[in-house]
């Protein structure tokens, strides 16, 4: 009730009319680097960083907070229209949301994202308000040796990703395993697979590659059928068929628990739980061969996950200033430079700005939903535009969104290399997904496995006789048994001929 | 509603370029009391390079400076970010760039000294690759435990425990700063530390706080807000001297440990061939720039310790730290 009272008065400053515009300029601007593909939350937020000098501290954090979550929404849209992630935590989005724009349902698939990304978004902002000091205690347990668990557990749902052919669903996942093995070790310092190449020895980029695998080699497979004038699909509605609202709103639900808890813990990021949250959506789907050819549920789940992750991961800096990614961090720096330190103490002292920014965070969704849901109608048209016009528009872009983030042809290399071997992959009908899912995961896996290690002085076993780590351990050796059985059960039926699994 | 949005947009864009214009006029007024000296130079935009992401130290505290330094050189200076390779992706471009002073940037130890001492990257450039300007930051190294863990009072209970047991500290990777404070202690100290390497400090951090990692080894700058929140204990800072931003906190020096000191220091060089006359505009600029009682207070806050140093004792500082590196070799498999 206490937090009720003070949220409301957060809401008088949140609500005068200089912060509205910050908040509406800090979303529109998020919107922005979220849209343009290669530029993140992170180097949007770090620029603007010292033109917030001269404000007021309050003004200041609300509109760099927006660029942080509004850059969540923006990323869809490239991903549904363009099979090109505009960040990270889209690339998930594209395995679906491409799917629906090219059947006409373009709309569909933004319209479900916003609204996801709101409910995500607002719920999760609920659970910073109101129950942040006890649940960020609470993830302290969490430690390099539960997350390595963690990330076993989300390597097994790859399972799920791995198409029609067992063997290549193999191929991808030991490639994209292999590609996360490039660059430095974390506990010796060795350069692998550097091939004394300088820029090699940080390993690849995630979105360079994602851009490359996905929205490169989409051009260049649709470049080589004949692309005659062919009749676009006209843009229907924005809101799910009758039969698709009730699964769309359980994936938003399943969505919104799963962004919110990987939020907490430090050192994730917002790719793990749209990944999570697809291949769970995938995994309880009652015709999972939807899946990867336009269900809505791929798109609603993963896209409502990254907006909760953004409030869930915005616990361990108000409640302990613990920065959980490069983006907090840049956060956490504006706070400091402002004169306010987050942390345990930051309710007491500083109690009204916080909940002036936890207000504006409710304002800038609301703002961010009336400003996607008419556009949704908008962008959609984009998929209406002819390739061979839309083609080179999207090549410039990504590439020139490759080349700002670090500056760097090397990166624009990268993904011009990889949306060729996107292309060659593609044509041996070699799955994609596992690619990115295993890449993503394999290095957390490594870096928390060579921690852990340490923590242990080189026992493995120790790994498992901790609870929450042995725990999730347990249930991925489970769920490892189970999808093998089922798989070597459905081998012997008739009836299926491996259709069901996409 | 199209017409609403567009609308709001074109505001909010509007307001923007307005925050930016109230520095670039300053700019074009110092510029015309420039015009009475002999060279020319800068007469266009400079390139600063920060090897490191956009929001971390050395990103925040170069971005804080650079207004400070435009004022007095009249040009505006573009922070531009290179990261990778543990900052030598942007040192190598910096070492190749052209020296006609147009192109700047950060160094910062040990990392710099770290690339090229490791073996293993094989690596042509050196210190000799580049012409220093000024050191602008030093952030000293400390030792820090977690507010409740009293299985030590004060760095003699650590130091004595980590003497008869392995303990685990922290490290932001393999050759930072903070590795090198816990391999220096256990080659002069006997201490059995071990790094756990991780990406940053808010890793770190909930590391420690959630009792996984036992020490944390850090930057000043780094603990001193989480002890005001009472959740660390800072045990000792790695200098000769006290740090004015924690003056209740021993050295190591002091609680009887010898020379052990660690300290990330960052700072602005050029390429090599540089024309000298060029050259000192920029320390001059820089000079004045860091010097600016305003940018120091502004830093504080922040807490960074602005630490000017120029010529021989700037070079100084970066040869002995090559010597500690080289010291180290041994004990890091190099």
């Amino acid at each position: 009730m206490e937090s009720l009272l003070q949220l409301l008065s957060g809401f008088e400053t949140a609500l005068t009319w200089w912060n509205i515009l910050y908040c509406l300029i800090g979303v529109s601007l998020g919107m922005l680097v979220g849209v343009l593909p290669g530029l993140g939350p992170t180097a949007g937020t770090a620029v603007l960083l010292p033109i917030t000098f001269g404000m007021e501290p309050v003004s200041a954090i609300i509109m760099l907070s927006g660029i942080y979550y509004g850059a969540m929404y923006g990323g869809t849209i490239t991903s549904v229209l363009i099979n090109t992630p505009g960040e990270a935590a889209s690339v998930i989005t594209c395995l679906d949301g491409y799917p629906l724009a090219k059947q006409g349902r373009a709309g569909t698939a933004l319209g479900v994202a916003g609204i996801g990304s709101f409910i995500g978004g607002t719920v999760s902002i609920l659970g910073l308000a109101f129950i942040g000091p006890p649940v960020a205690k609470i993830a302290l347990n969490f430690g390099p040796p539960e997350f390595f668990a963690l990330m076993v557990l989300g390597l097994t749902l790859v399972v799920g990703l791995m198409g029609k052919s067992l063997i290549k669903g193999m191929m991808a996942s030991v490639f994209g395993l292999t590609l996360a093995m490039v660059g430095t070790d974390s506990l010796t310092g060795v350069a692998r697979f550097a091939f004394g190449q300088q820029n090699l020895v940080n390993g690849f980029d995630f979105v360079t590659v994602a851009m490359g695998l996905f929205g490169l080699s989409e051009i260049l497979t649709n470049a080589e059928s004949n692309v005659k004038a062919e009749k676009m699909p006209k843009v229907k509605g924005l809101l799910p068929r009758r039969e698709e609202r009730g699964p769309t709103l359980a994936a938003i639900g399943r969505g919104t628990g799963l962004g919110f808890l990987i939020g907490l813990l430090p050192g994730s990021n917002s790719v793990i739980p749209a990944l999570m949250s697809y291949s769970l959506e995938k995994k309880l789907a009652k015709d999972p061969s939807r899946f990867g050819k336009g269900a809505v549920e791929g798109v609603a789940g993963p896209e409502t996950a990254n907006n909760a992750y953004c409030g869930g991961a915005l616990i361990p800096l108000f409640t302990l200033g613990i920065p959980s990614s490069p983006t907090i961090a840049v956060l956490l720096g504006a706070f400091i430079m402002h004169g306010l330190t987050p942390g345990p103490t930051l309710f007491q002292t500083n109690g009204n700005f916080v909940w002036a920014v936890i207000a504006s965070m409710f304002v800038g969704n609301f703002l961010l939903l009336i400003m996607n849901l008419p556009l949704a109608g908008v962008w959609a048209k984009i998929a209406t535009i002819p390739t061979k016009l839309l083609f080179p528009i999207i090549l410039i872009i990504s590439v020139l969104g490759v080349y700002s983030v670090n500056n760097s042809l090397w990166d624009v290399g990268v993904m011009l290399a990889f949306g060729i071997i996107g292309y060659f992959l593609k044509k041996g009908n070699i799955p994609l997904a596992p690619i990115v899912l295993t890449f993503v995961l394999g290095k957390l896996m490594e870096d928390s496995l060579l921690q852990s290690l340490t923590i242990f002085h080189g026992n493995f076993w120790a790994i498992f006789l901790r609870p929450i780590s042995g725990t999730l351990l347990s249930i991925a050796i489970a769920a490892l048994i189970v999808s093998l059985i089922t798989g070597i059960k459905k081998k012997r039926s008739p009836y299926l001929d491996g259709d069901v699994e996409m | 509603m199209k017409k609403l949005i567009l609308s709001l947009l074109l505001i909010s864009l509007v307001a923007l370029t307005a925050c930016g214009n109230g520095g670039s006029q300053e700019t074009s007024s110092s510029k015309e009391s420039k015009a009475k000296g002999k060279s020319n130079f800068p007469n266009k935009p400079i390139t600063l390079i920060v090897s490191f992401e956009a929001g971390g130290g050395t990103d925040t505290g170069a971005r804080t400076l650079m207004p400070y330094v435009e004022k007095e050189l009249g040009v505006p200076i573009t922070v531009v970010n290179k990261p990778g390779a543990g900052g030598w992706v942007g040192w190598s471009e910096l070492a190749r760039a052209k020296p006609d002073g147009y192109t700047i940037g950060y160094i910062n130890t040990p990392n710099l000294i770290t690339g090229y001492v490791n073996p293993s990257f094989k690596r042509k450039e050196n210190l000799d690759s580049f012409e220093l300007i000024a050191n602008h930051v030093t952030d000293v190294g400390a030792i820090a435990v977690r507010k409740d863990d009293d299985r030590f009072k004060d760095i003699n209970d650590l130091v004595e425990l980590a003497k008869k047991k392995q303990l685990t500290t922290t490290s932001t990777g393999v050759g930072s700063d903070d590795h090198f404070a816990a391999v220096k202690m256990n080659k002069n100290l006997g201490t059995k530390f071990e790094a756990v390497h991780t990406k940053g400090f808010g890793e770190n951090l909930s590391n420690i706080l959630g009792g996984h990692v036992d020490v944390m080894f850090a930057n000043v700058g780094e603990v001193v807000k989480p002890q005001e929140e009472g959740q660390l204990k800072v045990l000792a800072v790695m200098l000769p001297e006290r740090s004015p931003l924690l003056p209740d906190v021993p050295t190591l020096k002091e609680a009887g440990m010898g020379d052990i000191s660690s300290a990330s220091a960052r700072g602005i060089a050029v390429p090599k061939g540089m024309d000298k006359e060029n050259l000192d505009i920029l320390r001059a600029a820089f000079e004045k720039g860091i010097k600016n009682a305003k940018h120091q207070e502004k830093m504080e806050d922040m807490g960074l310790l602005v630490d000017f140093r120029k010529g021989d004792d700037y070079t100084n500082m970066l040869k002995d730290e090559e010597a500690n590196v080289n010291n180290l070799k041994e004990l890091l498999g190099w």
